[in-house]
């Protein structure tokens, strides 16, 4: 690889632990070994649900200077990603996007850009052009 | 500006995993890398865009044509040709695991 520049991190926000557990590990199959890809799955007190400590130490583990990604799977998912970008650093918040696209689809798509070195702003909209990707049915 | 045509011989073409090594093999060259499926005469589309190899839909024994421009063009083409050649991270017929012909 040509170049040491830090990656775009990515975090994979989930009601549920195993869902987000199992799309970091296609995510990171796809990618390769360089890129940092976070699961943050389930409540506080286990079982469904969302964290938004745990999302916010996520972010913060996985930024590099490249800035971070999060795809989140539902409605509660992004909100608490906001909630937990409001209680992080002016050091790292600037640097954190939301993508509400297909989880799977987005997180293999934007895991491969991120690891050839993509900017913030082109990860984001891989993830975000997962919701045109065309899987071959009936091809 | 160089091209070179592949042909595809993975068992399922250019799917999810193969293309996705095909963008990061693409992704490590300076040179802009396009790339269109000959056997179909579809478009020329970026070939450091998953969505975009993904979408061209290339099966078993389709051939591709790869184009680089940049100043490690020549370079960039030979990786990409090894990387196909080499079946992309799966096993495919006629393979020689990727490595260089005997001269």
């Amino acid at each position: 690889m040509p170049d040491q520049a830090p990656l775009v991190g990515i975090v994979i926000v989930s009601h549920s632990s195993a869902l987000a557990t199992g799309v970091v590990e296609l995510a990171a199959q796809m990618a390769g070994p360089a890129l940092s890809l976070t699961a943050v799955g389930g409540a506080p007190t286990g079982g469904l649900g969302t964290d938004a400590d745990r999302i916010a130490s996520a972010i913060a583990a996985a930024d590099s200077g490249a800035g971070v990604l999060v795809i989140g799977d539902l409605g509660s998912a992004i909100l608490a990603t906001e909630t937990a970008i409001e209680t992080m650093s002016a050091g790292t918040a600037p640097r954190v996007r939301i993508s509400g696209g297909p989880i799977v689809e987005g997180a293999v798509l934007a895991a491969v850009q991120a690891s050839i070195g993509e900017s913030l702003d082109e990860v984001l909209a891989a993830a975000e052009s997962a919701r045109d990707l065309d899987k071959g049915v009936g091809r | 500006m160089i091209s070179v045509e592949l042909e595809i011989r993975n068992p399922s073409g250019l799917h999810a995993r193969p293309a996705a090594m095909f963008v990061r093999t693409a992704g490590a060259q300076q040179a802009a890398i396009l790339v269109r499926n000959v056997s179909l005469g579809s478009a020329e589309v970026n070939g450091k865009s998953l969505l975009a190899v993904m979408g061209l839909g290339v099966s078993h024994g389709q051939c591709i044509a790869v184009t680089a421009d940049g100043e490690d063009e020549e370079a960039a083409i030979e990786a990409i040709r090894g990387a196909v050649d080499g079946g992309l991270g799966e096993t495919v017929e006629g393979t020689a695991g990727g490595e260089p012909e005997p001269t």
